[in-house]
């Protein structure tokens, strides 16, 4: 019989990097929504820089890891997308490669492309806030798990839903109320103080607080930096084991 | 891999809603395919086929009985029995951002064949899938047959030991789809095992080896589908243009259907003579053929339907 040499189980994550580059030959062939994928950051760096432009070294870190935060909803729309009406998620969960791989492969394969334009603002804010090598670390680090929150959080999101259209508008409040309204383009200590241990235990905003102080940009208790890391780490790591046990329970039905 | 290609036992499936009453998709589907059988399953709209199509290939829990896919046990170990499967779901579509050819080898690196072997078998099932000449072209620029085909072509080429096709050829024209017929006999000739649903009674008839009907989420006639027409009464047809009127002095003969004026008998081939005498001597014109497996499915079915 000639059939493919598999295994004879599914190991997890088993086929993560053929199906990552399967999806960013997907993404890639989207040339146009690369470019789209930074108008909000665009125009609010436009309004940043309009009002204060002291203030366009900390918008443009903002943006950096607004645009790593965004990339959970294109996961969300992409994985709900390819499920709903391609039943991409039969085609090739029916078979050998592992759910984990299936999840990871989409949210990793989006990473891949849309860091293009990502690179760009980074290269900006180099030029504006001229980084040490341990705040540029920091930043790396912190829009990695600000990434990880998102896309897991996007999958896990799209899993729920049977109808595409449903999905625009709680995609988009998601995404703009968490990573626009709290202090990820300005200052934190701009927010007011009644509310920022909320704004310490969103992720994106959390990681802006971090990456400003270390930059000088605002002042952080050390309650409010084990708050933020400490609330950065148990969100990303809790939200990425519960995606991935829920992309192997959602394979037969949620 | 052991045991049969597949064996289900008593597989039930309840459907629950919130607001809604349950819906009992499976209500004890028993069935086995044997290794290197092609097997067709058919019924209405909503009889349950695809329902046990997406149990068999680990992506739906059944709520009772078992199915086992080469003796690892479907619900509870998957991904014992995922490696050994393929599967073209009903209304899938590939990735509209690839090309048939990113799309077939993609899928074959996905399941973690080496790039050569994926690459061969990417040419081979492109060719006989007559996609070689769209290839290159995102699927988005294809027509609806080319993307069927291309979905077609793309589990194919994994030469899974055991394929579940849901309406594989929909969309597909008459060409395509005795390509695909092809496609498959020669896949079962290298081994593989194939359980597809259609509506396309020509296409079960001239692909499967055996059949099951299920209606209602039962099995109700399984065979070839030699034994399914022999199951009406006969396998041969007799059309009595304005016989509807004399159906009284035919009914003995086998099934008859009334459609207007005109008059359908089954009949048995041994009773052949006995019914032309008979039309002759009521003055009817009378022509002989086959039964179709359409027709039989229609009686089968609709008998099921009477009876409820």
């Amino acid at each position: 019989m000639r059939t493919e040499a598999s295994g004879a189980t599914v190991t997890p994550f088993r086929g993560l990097t053929a199906f990552l580059w399967t999806e960013v030959l997907v993404q890639a062939h989207e040339n146009l929504a690369m470019a789209t994928s930074m108008v909000v950051q665009g125009v609010l760096l436009v309004f940043v820089w309009i009002l204060d432009p002291a203030l366009i070294g900390v918008a443009l870190l903002g943006a950096i890891l607004f645009s790593m935060f965004a990339m959970g909803q294109r996961v969300l729309n992409e994985s709900a997308y390819i499920r709903i009406d391609h039943k991409a998620n039969d085609l090739y969960l029916a078979g050998p490669l592992s759910p984990e791989a299936y999840f990871f492969g989409i949210s990793a394969g989006i990473l891949l492309v849309y860091l293009t334009p990502v690179a760009i603002l980074g290269v900006l804010a180099a030029v504006v806030i001229h980084p040490s090598l341990a705040v540029t670390a920091l930043l790396v680090v912190l829009a990695a798990t600000v990434w990880l929150f998102a896309a897991s959080i996007g999958y896990v999101f799209s899993t729920f839903f049977r109808d595409n259209r449903a999905i625009w508008a709680y995609a988009s409040l998601f995404f703009n109320i968490f990573g626009v309204l709290p202090p990820v383009f300005y200052p934190f200590d701009k927010f007011p103080e009644a509310l920022r241990p909320v704004a310490l235990l969103m992720p994106p905003s959390a990681a802006a607080a971090l990456v400003q102080h270390a930059i000088g940009a605002t002042a952080l208790s050390g309650g409010q930096v084990a708050l933020a890391v400490g609330g950065l780490a148990v969100e990303a790591v809790t939200v990425f084991l519960f995606a991935i046990y829920w992309a192997r329970r959602t394979v037969q039905g949620v | 891999m052991t045991g049969e290609a597949l064996r289900s036992d008593r597989l039930r499936k309840v459907y629950t809603t919130k607001g809604s009453p349950p819906v009992e998709a499976l209500a004890g589907v028993s069935m086995e395919v044997h290794r290197g059988e092609r097997v067709a399953l058919l019924g209405r709209n909503g009889a349950g086929k695809t329902t046990f199509l997406r149990i068999a290939s680990t992506l739906l829990r059944p709520t009772s009985g078992s199915i086992e896919v080469f003796g690892f046990d479907v619900a509870k170990t998957p991904e014992r029995a995922r490696p050994f499967i393929a599967v073209v779901p009903q209304e899938g579509k590939p990735f509209f951002h690839l090309t048939p050819r990113e799309q077939v080898y993609t899928y074959l690196r996905a399941r973690g064949l080496p790039r050569e072997t994926a690459k061969a078998r990417t040419e081979e099932s492109l060719e006989r899938m007559g996609l070689l000449d769209f290839a290159d072209r995102l699927a988005i620029t294809l027509s609806g047959g080319q993307r069927q085909r291309t979905m077609v072509a793309t589990v194919i080429a994994t030469e899974a030991p055991l394929l579940f096709l849901d309406e594989p050829s929909i969309g597909m024209d008459p060409f395509a789809r005795r390509d695909v017929w092809e496609s498959l006999r020669n896949l079962t000739r290298r081994g593989s095992t194939i359980l597809l649903t259609t509506h396309y009674l020509d296409e079960a008839e001239a692909l499967s080896d055996r059949l099951y009907i299920i209606e209602r989420g039962e099995v109700l006639v399984s065979g070839t589908s030699d034994d399914l027409k022999r199951s009406v009464g006969g396998t041969l047809k007799v059309s009595l243009p304005g016989g509807a009127a004399a159906v009284e002095r035919f009914r003995s003969f086998g099934s008859c259907v009334a459609d207007g004026e005109h008059l359908t008998v089954i009949v048995a081939p041994e009773r052949l003579s006995e019914i032309m005498d008979l039309a002759v001597r009521s003055r009817l014109t009378a022509t002989v053929g086959p039964v179709t497996l359409e027709e039989a499915f229609l009686r089968v079915v609709g008998r099921s339907i009477d009876e409820d």
